[in-house]
Parts: C-alpha cells; structure tokens; sequence
C-alpha cells in the first residue's frame, strides 16, 4: 500500500514537471491587448470584468440589487421617523455641496463612459455619484432630497437599469456582440444602479426607527 | 518608496482613527485612511482598485458615518442663558452646569451642542427630538413630559415688588405659576427687567438666580422681595423616550456627588 501511494505520488509530480516544461500541447494564447481590443476595450480591467467575466458581473449586480430589495422589505414594517424641520447648518455645507454637485456629477459620468479606457468603470462612477448624493443629503437633510428625487420613479429607474443590463449581457454573452457602445452601456447602467442603491440604503437606514 | 511610505502612513492613521476620544475626529481618521490606502493601489498600479477605493472608503463610508453622528454622536442642550450656570462668553460657553455637561459628554464620548432658546420652547423641542438635554436654569412645571435629573443647585422663586403694578414672569418659567391667568410674560428674560425697569410692571416672580443677576447688574433698584416658593432646584431635563441618556446622566451625577466634584464646583461658581 505504501509502495503504491509512493508511485501515485511520483507519478503525479512527474506529471506535473512534465506539464511545466512544455511536453503537452497548450492552445496558444493570444497577448492581452488583442484580447482587450477583441471587447473593444483599451483598458484590460474593462475587457475582463464586461469582457471574459460578464458572468461574474451580471450575478454581483444581481446580488447588489436583491441586497436593495432585502433592505426594502425589511425595514418596511418600522415606524419612520417624523420629518424634522431642518436644522440650519453652517452655510460651508450648503455651498460647497453647491459647488461641488456639478463637477461630481460630471466627473461620475465621465469615470462611467471612459472606463473602457482607463482607470474607471460602473462601480466606481456610481459610488461617485451616490457620494454626490449623500452631500446634497447632508446639506439639505435627507427627507426633502427623498421628496426631491421621487421614490417610486426611482425604483423603476433602477429596475429598468437592471433588465436593460441583463439584455446587454445577452447580446454580449448569446449573440457575441462586441464593440465599445456595449461597453459604455453597460458601465452607465452599472453606476446608474449602484448610485440609485446607495441613496436607497441611506434614506432607508436613516428614516427608519425600531427594532429588527 | 512611494509605496512603503504611504503604507507607514496608512498604519499612522488607523491608529489615528482608533486612538481618538471624539467620534468626528475617529470619522476623519478612517477618511484619511482610506485616502492614503487608496495611493497605495495607485503606486501598485492598480487605478482602478484606488478610484473605487477613494469613492467608496473615502467619501461614501465618511459621509454615511457623518450622517449618522449627526443623530447620535452628539447631544444637543436646549439652554437659556442663567449667569453663573450656562452663559456665553465670547464664543465659548461656560458656567457650573457646562462643566458638568462637558465631563457627561466626554464620560459618553458624544458632543454637547447647545441651542440657545426661549424657556417657553423647552418642552416643544424635547418632545420632538431636536433636543436631548434641556439646561440653563431649568425649573420644571406642571404638565411638562420630561425626565428629570437629581437636583442639582438648590432655590426657591421670589416674588420681587417695585412698585403698583402687575406682575410678570418669564414666558414658560415656573414663575408663571404664580402670576394670574393671563399675567403679562415675556420670551426674553431681559425684556422682563427692561419692562421692570421701565415701570410698566409693578413687579415679577423669578428664581433666585435670576433675581442675583439683575441685582449684580443693577437692573432692578429699591425692591421688596419674598419667597413664593420654596425647596425647589435646578436640574438637568432629558427628552421623553431617551431614557437611556437618563440613566447614563443619573448615573454620572451620581458619581460626581459621591466623589465631591460636584460640591466643589457648586462652592466655586455660587461661594
């Protein structure tokens, strides 16, 4: 038995030693920026994530947007807590969100439609914009933004991002579209999502009052 | 060496972070932290890693932990202004219940922010959660929903006579107890005394404090005074529902009377 075990051991190291040193045939792979420019992306981060990985980001955007729901239904049944008239702040806050809101928003949208070529891409661009959106909550308190920014218009929003997502990931996945539009698509939809998401589990956590 | 150097930074400020007392300095701390891991992924070359880094770690995060100081990382002290017990010098705030208050904030690790009002507007603040502690002088009434405090300086109401006249007192303040229905009150305890001075009025029931600093400060000459009520005591009040914040003040006056302090600090402000 322990002769075996050795020879099965041997065996397989040999095997391995011969795989490292090249004796079985290996399809050749072709360099990464062929690759990436294959998903008409330049930057390899993209290619990968929307590219060769689509599977894996559809799913983390699913899971992203049933953690929205379960925060939804969740805290639904607790008491919210009466609007109280805003407190006047320092004007700094208010100023500066301001100032500020434009260029956030512009910069989210340009890290969301460049992220094909450079650093950036859906997950950062819409953390970008919901910080934007938590400065706008801080500076005006976060029950008038809710009002502001229509709830139910909201989810459908999100939802339609999601499904619009999903057949984008089809095209690409099914059909083998390749191409950069599809590329910046899918980054504005994956920012729009997780912005949306954001401010949802905000308002959520900080309107709502009670035991869990 | 980028690289190594911001990692020894990233370390510095977590223990920063870790190492305050106050909880917006802690806030800011991981902020920063957040900000030098993010040139760190830079100098590894990893753009990407450091963008949602920095959105994520150093804005998102801050601002939700700032969201929710806002709530519960500090207490906010409904006062009127009672010199020697909470008045405002400068731009700072002093006074014997001040002292108190700061060692209450710094023994819970929260903030003490206080709103100057009208005593009338105690009560309405407290029961909508806008305030958490009410102080400054605080005589409680009948009817007023609030959680007191163990008392804290002793006095009594007097009622002081200038002249003919009727009485007034300070809108919401215990002295209008003891006008008739319909007495004259005033929001402002100086407008009180300026209508006193004036000699509209003939006289006003107010605490002892009161009477102390308007006789320090001239504001009432040649006055009968009597005691309209006595055994009486300026406490803390804390808003209805946060018993919590109750207790953790009871408990921390408690302590402060068996350890002296507070004898001492009352033997230093009031003699």
């Amino acid at each position: 038995m322990r002769w075996l075990a050795g020879a099965a051991v041997v065996a397989l190291v040999g095997l391995l030693a011969l795989g490292t040193w090249g004796l079985f045939p290996r399809p050749p792979v072709p360099s990464w920026e062929e690759a990436t420019a294959a998903f008409g992306a330049r930057n390899a981060v993209a290619a990968i994530v929307l590219g060769a990985r689509l599977w894996d980001t559809l799913l983390e955007v699913l899971v992203y947007a049933m953690a929205l729901v379960g925060v939804r239904m969740v805290l639904r049944p607790l008491s919210r807590v009466q609007p109280v008239p805003p407190v006047s702040e320092t004007p700094l806050l208010t100023r500066a969100a301001d100032i500020l809101l434009g260029p956030i928003v512009v910069f989210a949208i340009y890290i969301a439609s460049s992220g094909h070529l450079g650093p950036g891409g859906g997950f950062p661009a819409g953390a970008i914009l919901g910080s934007g959106l938590l400065l706008l909550a801080l500076a005006k308190g976060a029950e008038r933004l809710a009002q502001e920014l229509h709830e139910p218009s909201l989810e459908r929003v999100e939802y339609g991002a999601i499904a619009a997502l999903l057949a984008l990931g089809g095209l690409i996945l099914v059909l083998s579209w390749r191409g950069s539009w599809l590329l910046v698509g899918a980054n504005v939809l994956i920012g729009l999502e997780v912005a949306i998401g954001a401010w949802v589990v905000l308002h959520h956590f900080a309107s709502s009052r009670g035991e869990v | 060496m980028a690289t190594v150097l911001l990692c020894a930074l990233t370390l510095a400020l977590a223990v920063f972070a870790l190492t305050r007392r106050r909880l917006l300095w802690g806030v800011i701390g991981v902020g920063a932290h957040s900000l030098a891991l993010a040139g760190v992924y830079l100098f590894l070359a990893a753009p990407d890693v450091a963008l949602t880094e920095a959105a994520v770690g150093f804005a998102l995060v801050t601002f939700i932990y700032l969201l929710a100081l806002r709530r519960t990382g500090r207490l906010v002290v409904a006062a009127t202004e009672v010199y020697p017990l909470l008045y405002q010098e400068g731009d700072a705030v002093a006074g014997l219940e001040w002292e108190i208050l700061e060692r209450f904030g710094r023994w819970l690790h929260r903030d003490i922010e206080v709103l100057w009002v009208a005593r009338a507007d105690i009560p309405r603040l407290l029961a909508a959660g806008e305030a958490d502690l009410a102080a400054g002088g605080f005589l409680p009434r009948e009817g007023e929903r609030v959680l007191l405090s163990r008392p804290l300086v002793p006095t009594r109401m007097i009622a002081v006579r200038t002249g003919p006249g009727p009485c007034g007192a300070v809108a919401g303040d215990r002295g209008q107890d003891h006008l008739p229905p319909g007495g004259p009150t005033y929001e402002d305890p100086e407008e009180l005394a300026s209508a006193l001075a004036r000699g509209e009025l003939g006289g006003a029931v107010v605490d002892l404090l009161r009477l102390r600093e308007w006789q320090l400060r001239d504001r009432v000459g040649e006055a009968e005074t009597a005691a309209v009520e006595e055994d009486l005591a300026f406490r803390f009040a804390v808003a209805p529902g946060e018993e919590e914040v109750h207790q953790a003040l009871e408990g921390f006056l408690g302590e402060l009377e068996a350890s002296g302090d507070l004898a001492r600090v009352r033997e230093r402000y009031l003699g």
